[in-house]
């Protein structure tokens, strides 16, 4: 009496065990690509650092100390070094001073911003800086130059060590120790674990079902097709062919000693290579390579270990103090584990870079310096300090609400959501908006339409488009979870009438049109939304949306999904995630 | 028997799409600050992203609606939809088209289709389409027969059926309790336990009773408005958690008096269940006829009638008891009373209530007062039966909190 159909015919249901736990809630399942763990192919990149990589910046001084200044220089730099430790509560001997950080003139001119946040003359510094005008030769007034640099510096680079590492940094500076007897454990040994890995799905793809004339047509920016320096970079990252990029941080981090099978060897570390670490990092993310991120990331501990603070290198760094650890790398950091399966570790690494924000923004208020140090600020100075570290905070919490809501933990998420309203008041709307889907996921019709009222009152005075539009977005989902599809899809059509070219009240409608019965109707207008602006319609649900309904329609779905393909294959870069056209 | 077709092409293709509800796409923020190496390129592509929230980038939950991916799971109470298409993959118009869909469980056989009436033709690329609601009211497997018959321009007719088997499972696992109160009053402790694997909003847990009986929901705490449910915000249930409700049953006075003579089972009523999931999704249960074994009296049924919660030491206070004839012969009562440790009757003893016919019940208002504080129990009454010279002993009938209404001063 059970007949099957074949299976390469789908949407038909078929059998359903009590075993399938999938349901069609959780659409976080569409994101996830399976993590391409791909090892290191023994032919491929030569790791020496005899790389010619054609890029200035990277023969810095930094990894060599032979380059830095004169020796009396030096001396005389330490001596100041070791007073402004040992005498630290005194207000005049205050660590931003003096100094510009070496890296910032050699990175391209790019992280050159002076004066830009504030304009720190701070009349009780008194310090000799005559011996350093030698240094900078050139620059108009070094010395407000260097403040105000030292000033951005020291806000962003702020951190609290734990104490053990306080203690090593402390012994660091005091010369007690040379930083060689340090326990290995300690030190931080990146290395890269896994190399090339450019492998183009949609070229893939494309081989398989549009022959290879066709494949060979497909043109992406490659690691190779760059300039090998961080120019380079941010244009394959911009082009969205974030798998060549990840290959080109490879090669650079590489010329920093920290290449493939590095891991586990001494090195040492420059703000420059944390932040190629960061962008490596961050892509594997992107590319939800989860799996690859943890494994690199596993070298730097819990990014508190000595030799990733600024004190740890008072030769090349001398007066700097804080960590050079990106407070970005320290979100993804904490981030990731939730990606992993184990979100309780991700809360618990968010937590604490709570903790530590709130122990920052607790010292700026007291009339201290970030890390506790007592310091005068100016007024302008504290102000842009308070301000960083409020949206940094504000940032931590959209990353533990954002965890819980993964963990389905929805009464604290929504907690964690509406606190953020105090750091970001801007974003009320957008948040109590969020809220009110969350209740709509749950289930609790009613709940959320009190948020969505909350949020049209908040609106009525007559402010920005993008209120009117959420308002309407918002009731459209209402009568949604009230099968009210007629009225979600007019809502939908209004909120078109107002922004045109919304992508998302665009899908929406269409989707809409497909629970009233209308598929052909449907299709035409995605299918037209996608021929008439690919850059918002080639997007993931789009796409799987526009596939879904293809193979509802017709057995002819492979020819139309290839034509989709062709589309893709003109402008996505090597990150595009394939799954979405259904050609597996 | 019709099974497999493929050996003959046909000119239209049947495709079946269950429709659960549209879930909305979420995404994965990183971020970094314009001083990093990116710069503000994280920020531009996270902007770019037609699916990010505008303004708000970093917030998971967006805006834009996928469809479903997968059949999912289905159970009772919930309400199976389904787009069915009829698409003419061939070159010629075909001509009376008829589609019918049926839900063949294990006991009946349910036509689904919109219309019955044939649609007069179809021409090539075109499609008909259908989409079909049902209440899932059987548990186990159900299975979408979809048979479609049609004319070719030719004039041969033709036809083919598809199966779609599915299993509908069981959402929710009931319990109940009944809790028997001194007075007339009934207790029903329902215990609800979310066995699927989404998260469930109760909607609405409500008792329907039998003719018997009136109903005070206890689930409720009494503020404001509205009055804010007693599990809080935890508004919903995850899989595999459990909730109890409480319902009060107290008879109606019509019924008042068999109460006490009841025996046996009783139907006392129906949990009715509606609860949502994703974006609304609803589904709707009803427990069968909740069952009471009434408790067993014996010969008489001594109950209470009033008596007061809290009462002040050493002060006398009224009860009003009401003795029920649960017998089938006629009584001859006599009632004596046995001070206790703590309980003092007042009034006399050993005096005769009168005669009590089978199923006749009588109100007997008693004084009595306590000696001890705390939490005590009233005991020490005795009826005999003169006719059968039998006596019934009642101690701890009931409970009262005596409390000392003197500061330590003055005791």
């Amino acid at each position: 009496m059970d007949a099957r159909e074949a299976p390469s015919q789908r949407p038909d249901t078929l059998d359903i065990t009590m075993e399938d736990g999938s349901n069609a809630a959780s659409a976080g399942d569409s994101l996830e690509a399976p993590s391409n763990l791909v090892p290191f192919k023994d032919n491929i990149l030569p790791q020496e650092e005899s790389i010619d990589l054609g890029g200035a910046e990277f023969a810095t001084p930094h990894e060599d100390s032979s380059a830095t200044p004169s020796e009396s220089l030096m001396d005389r730099l330490n001596d100041q070094m070791m007073e402004s430790v040992m005498i630290s509560d005194s207000p005049n001997n205050s660590e931003e001073e003096d100094v510009a950080p070496m890296d910032s003139f050699l990175d391209g001119g790019e992280d050159l911003k002076p004066a830009r946040e504030d304009e720190g003359k701070e009349g009780s510094q008194e310090q000799p800086f005559n011996q350093l005008q030698a240094v900078f030769s050139g620059t108009d007034d070094p010395f407000a130059t260097a403040l105000s640099l030292s000033e951005v510096d020291r806000r962003h680079d702020a951190w609290l060590p734990s104490e053990e590492t306080r203690k090593v940094l402390i012994s660091v500076a005091t010369q007690q120790y040379s930083p060689a007897y340090v326990e290995s454990s300690r030190l931080t040994m990146p290395g890269l674990k896994f190399d090339n890995l450019q492998v183009d799905a949609v070229k893939d793809l494309m081989l398989r079902f549009l022959g290879e004339q066709a494949a060979m047509k497909r043109q992406v920016l490659t690691a190779n097709s760059v300039e090998q320096s961080v120019i380079g970079l941010k244009q394959l990252v911009s082009s969205k062919n974030w798998r060549a990029a990840v290959d080109l941080t490879g090669r650079l981090l590489t010329a920093h000693g920290q290449g493939y099978g590095k891991a586990g060897q001494p090195t040492s570390h420059t703000t420059d290579s944390l932040q190629l670490w960061f962008v490596r990092l961050a892509l594997f993310t992107k590319l939800n390579l989860f799996q690859n991120a943890e494994l690199e990331f596993e070298p730097f501990g819990n990014l508190d270990q000595p030799d990733l603070y600024y004190e740890y290198y008072p030769t090349v760094y001398p007066g700097k103090r804080g960590s050079m650890v990106p407070f970005s790398m320290r979100l993804l950091h904490a981030e990731l584990p939730q990606y992993l399966a184990k979100p309780q570790e991700a809360l618990d690494r968010l937590h604490h870079l709570e903790t530590i924000c709130l122990a920052i923004l607790d010292n700026l208020e007291k009339g201290l310096a970030e890390d506790g140090s007592m310091v005068t600020l100016t007024q302008e100075n504290r102000q842009a300090s308070l301000k960083l570290w409020r949206s940094r905070l504000g940032r931590v919490m959209y990353s533990m609400a954002n965890c819980l809501l993964l963990m389905k933990d929805y009464i604290l998420a929504v907690e964690t959501y509406h606190s953020i309203i105090q750091y970001e008041p801007q974003q009320r709307v957008q948040l109590l908006s969020g809220i009110g889907r969350i209740f709509l996921q749950i289930g609790d019709v009613k709940m959320a339409e009190r948020y969505f009222q909350d949020v049209e009152k908040g609106c009525q005075k007559g402010g920005p488009v993008t209120n009117t539009t959420c308002v309407l977005m918002n009731r459209a989902f209402v009568y949604l979870s009230q099968n009210n599809y007629t009225e979600a899809h007019a809502t939908f059509l209004e909120v078109l009438k107002i922004d045109p070219k919304n992508p998302v009240a665009n899908n929406n409608a269409a989707v809409c049109l497909l629970y009233l019965g209308r598929l052909k109707e449907s299709l035409g207008q995605l299918e037209g939304l996608v021929q008439q602006d690919p850059t918002s319609y080639l997007h993931e649900s789009v796409l799987f949306n526009l596939t879904t309904m293809y193979e509802l329609e017709s057995s002819r779905s492979t020819q139309k999904k290839q034509a989709l393909l062709e589309a893709v294959a003109c402008r996505e870069g090597d990150s595009f995630n394939t799954q979405c056209l259904k050609l597996a | 028997m019709d099974v497999n077709q493929a050996k003959q092409e046909h000119l239209l293709a049947l495709k079946v799409m269950r429709l659960t509800k549209p879930t909305l796409f979420t995404n994965l923020p990183v971020t970094c600050e314009e001083r990093d190496l990116p710069g503000d390129l994280f920020g531009q592509l996270m902007k770019q992203d037609p699916s990010t929230i505008k303004g708000a980038e970093s917030l998971m939950l967006g805006e834009m609606l996928t469809l479903p991916q997968n059949f999912g799971n289905i159970f009772l109470g919930e309400t199976f939809s389904s787009y069915i298409s009829v698409h003419n993959d061939s070159t010629q118009i075909v001509k009376d088209i008829l589609v019918k869909a049926d839900l063949q469980t294990s006991s009946q056989r349910l036509n689904l289709s919109a219309s019955n009436s044939a649609v007069a033709e179809l021409k090539p690329e075109c499609c008909i389409d259908d989409v079909i609601h049902h209440e899932v009211k059987e548990i186990g497997t159900h299975i979408l027969v979809c048979a479609v018959s049609y004319t070719t321009q030719f004039g041969e007719k033709l036809y083919f059926r598809k199966f779609f088997k599915f299993q509908v499972l069981k959402p929710l696992d009931v319990k109940t309790k009944f809790y028997n109160a001194e007075t007339d009053e009934v207790f029903l402790e329902a215990q609800i336990q979310n066995i699927t694997t989404s998260p469930m909003f109760m909607e609405k847990v409500s008792l329907e009773p039998t003719i018997m009986y009136n109903v005070t929901e206890l689930n409720t705490v009494a503020s404001g408005d509205d009055g804010e449910s007693t599990f809080g915000k935890m508004s919903y249930l995850q899989p595999m958690d459990t909730r109890q409700y409480l319902y009060c049953l107290k008879p109606k006075a019509e019924y008042a008096e068999k109460a006490g003579v009841i025996k046996g089972v009783t139907m006392i009523g129906k949990l009715d269940i509606v609860w949502r999931t994703n974006l609304g999704e609803r589904g709707r249960l009803q427990t069968s006829q909740l069952q009471r074994m009434a408790p067993g009296y014996g010969d008489i049924r001594l109950s209470l009638e009033m008596i007061p919660d809290t009462v002040n030491l050493e002060e006398p206070f009224d009860i009003v008891c009401k003795i029920t004839n649960c017998s089938e012969r006629t009584m001859d009562l006599v009632v004596e009373m046995c001070n206790t440790r703590s309980i003092h009757w007042c009034g006399i003893s050993g005096r005769q209530l009168g005669k009590l016919s089978p199923g006749a019940s009588l109100l007997l208002p008693l004084t009595i007062f306590s000696s001890v504080q705390g939490l005590q129990s009233i005991s020490g009454l005795r009826l005999t039966d003169t006719f059968l010279k039998r006596t019934y002993e009642y101690d701890d009938i009931a409970q009262v909190c005596v409390i000392c209404p003197y500061t330590s001063n003055e005791c």
